[in-house]
């Protein structure tokens, strides 16, 4: 174990170098793509009577490099572009920067991830509590089966299922768009509202698809904790019940948080299939349908921004991590 | 061998007799009524995509007088958004789910089993390196990672899509056996053999492998359920084009064609999602026995 920063220094430059691979892996992905789609582009351009230097500035702003450059000059060109944070430009986006288009589109999957796994995290913490501390009666059984049952389905079949059912089956809540498309987009009230209303399906799927881990987690986490002696002394010292719940679930928590960190990255992951399903413009859809479009430049800049969100959360929880537990941050 | 040892087995008594595989599998099946239910699932939908696709012609018939038609005996299950029958589309369409699935479990087994042996007994450099590229798979969120990789990686037939789902989802498993292996390393039966001067790849493969191929054995079930999830989400965004009807095909169609507008479409939206399921439990049940069967200390009276 080292000190705090050098910790943090050594997370960082790993965090650094693993987007840069990642970046790397984009960027030989698109000459790997058959067809060869910057050629393509180009002879396309010159084809529809753009002059060959015209075209070949907009192919460049495009990808960031040239196709009859040599590979190592187009690879540093590439990465010098992706330093000064320009990811090219889309093209079914006409002229907009894939920047600034996953600029938008990056609330709409942080809010909507960090409130699930925030929900998930509190709703299965107490489950797994619940669960351990009344290990004996029959709310522990039945609460076990329906988090492992919970924990079984997929993201994909859940969010299906509650799109048809609460949408299509039972009227209850609004589908398609993220808010009521009749209200002005601000800071007012009734739009804030809309949002809220519309974002419950999706954080539903989001938090009801990694609940069970954390319930089962934080109940074997307890199971352990209330085996240790500080546990006894505390029931021996008269503490009330309500103390020593505090006491077990403050020591209980620690583990979780290093399945905080794989769940962030499974979390990312599913936005792919609870933004196509629900309609968020986040950066899951961009991903899709960048894709299906065909338009390289998009679906290359939004692998790298998903990934490289992923890599900091998981930095970010490493660091939550040792700020509450004294025990790793020292020696 | 045979001759020396097979008049003395004849004579050891019928109860004392060790009793054969296939009689602790049975008795480890049949204790439990919840793990014949897993068995039989899981055989009948082995069944299902074995011998099902025979029994309709390749390019099911539709009828646009019947869409969305409700279940009858000619259509058990009703009929799809173009008067297709729905449990017809369920059964053509197991083949290619269930085979991509199990191939996708082998390979994420071979890699993860490999990966974790050769890391947790070299250790060393071989070690850093290994889980350094285990990090980087588990971190890389693995589906946006398929949908990037559908661009270059033909997902046409049931090998490729199992090669490409084990290639991005070995890590959790190589991460495991790696532990095991570390711990197993230091017992004294390896030791002995090293001491032997027995070669690393027959410590590897003859003394480390068979402790922890019950482990081994259990993963491969639980791979298949996420091999299952997986095409069935790739099938389900559209990004990999449609060579033959399955169920993330389903999905996908009855998610475009506004199935999910209409209340009517409830058993084809349903079926393809409650077979996945299905399945899925059929693993877990099954996963309780095996896990009697490969594992002695659960076995005794």
């Amino acid at each position: 174990m080292k000190s705090l920063p050098a910790r943090l220094v050594r997370r960082i430059l790993g965090g650094i170098l693993m987007i840069l691979v990642v970046a790397s892996f984009t960027f030989f992905l698109i000459h790997m793509i058959p067809g060869n789609p910057v050629e393509a582009k180009l002879a396309q351009l010159e084809i529809a009577g753009v002059q060959p230097l015209q075209a070949q500035h907009e192919v460049q702003a495009m990808y960031g490099f040239l196709p009859h450059q040599p590979l190592d000059v187009q690879y540093v060109h590439y990465m010098w572009q992706l330093l000064h944070l320009n990811l090219g430009k889309s093209i079914t986006y006409a002229g907009e920067s894939v920047t600034h288009l996953l600029l938008q589109a990056m609330p709409w999957t942080v809010l909507t991830v960090t409130s699930g796994i925030i929900v998930s995290f509190v709703v299965g913490i107490l489950a797994g509590v619940i669960i351990a501390v009344y290990r004996e009666r029959r709310i522990s059984n039945g609460l076990t089966l329906f988090s492992t049952f919970l924990h079984g389905i997929p993201q994909l079949i859940l969010a299906l299922l509650l799109a048809y059912l609460f949408t299509t089956i039972w009227r209850i809540f609004p589908y398609g768009s993220p808010y009521n498309a009749a209200l002005h987009p601000g800071w007012n009230l009734p739009f804030l509202g809309s949002l809220a209303f519309h974002a419950i399906l999706p954080v539903a799927a989001y938090a009801i698809s990694s609940y069970g881990g954390w319930a089962l987690t934080m109940k074997s986490s307890v199971i352990s904790v209330l085996g240790d002696d500080f546990i006894l002394a505390s029931e021996l010292r008269g503490l009330t019940s309500r103390i020593r719940i505090g006491y077990i679930a403050r020591n209980a928590i620690l583990p979780l948080f290093t399945t905080l960190t794989l769940s962030i990255g499974f979390m990312f992951g599913g936005s792919v299939f609870i933004e196509e399903i629900f309609d968020y413009r986040g950066l899951g859809y961009m991903l899709i349908s960048a894709t299906g479009n065909l338009d390289y430049p998009l679906m290359a800049g939004s692998f790298l921004i998903i990934t490289t969100a992923v890599i900091t959360a998981n930095i970010l929880a490493d660091f939550l991590y040792s700020a509450i537990d004294p025990r790793i941050r020292v020696q | 061998m045979s001759q020396a040892t097979a008049p003395y087995i004849g004579t050891v008594p019928p109860e004392f007799r060790r009793p054969s595989r296939w009689a602790t599998s049975w008795r480890a099946v049949t204790r439990k009524p919840g793990r014949v239910i897993g068995v039989v699932i899981l055989l009948f939908f082995a069944l299902m995509a074995l011998f099902g696709p025979l029994l309709y012609p390749e390019h099911l018939p539709i009828n646009a007088a019947l869409l969305y038609a409700p279940p009858s005996w000619a259509h058990p299950l009703g009929t799809d958004f173009e008067g297709s029958d729905v449990l017809a589309e369920l059964i053509t369409g197991s083949r290619y789910v269930l085979s991509a699935a199990a191939l996708a479990a082998v390979f994420t087994i071979g890699f993860g089993t490999v990966a974790g042996v050769v890391s947790g007994y070299f250790l060393g450099r071989t070690d850093t390196v290994i889980m350094r590229v285990t990090d980087f798979i588990l971190t890389i969120p693995s589906f946006p990672l398929l949908i990037v990789l559908s661009t270059i990686w033909s997902f046409g037939s049931p090998i490729a899509m199992g090669l490409v789902l084990g290639l991005t989802g070995w890590g959790g498993l190589a991460r495991a056996v790696r532990s095991q292996t570390l711990s197993l390393r230091e017992r004294g039966f390896i030791e002995a053999a090293r001491g032997l001067g027995l070669s690393n790849i027959h410590i590897m493969t003859r003394e480390i492998l068979p402790n922890i191929a019950p482990y081994i054995a259990m993963n491969l079930l639980l791979s298949v359920t996420g091999g299952i999830y997986a095409e069935v989400g790739l099938f389900f965004l559209g990004v990999i084009p449609f060579q033959a009807n399955n169920w993330g095909v389903m999905l996908n169609l009855a998610f475009n064609n506004g199935a999910l507008y209409t209340p009517q479409s409830l058993l084809y939206m349903i079926s393809p999602m409650v077979c996945i399921l299905l399945v899925t439990f059929g693993i877990v049940l099954t996963l309780d026995a095996v896990d009697e069967i490969l594992n002695p200390r659960l076995r005794e009276a």
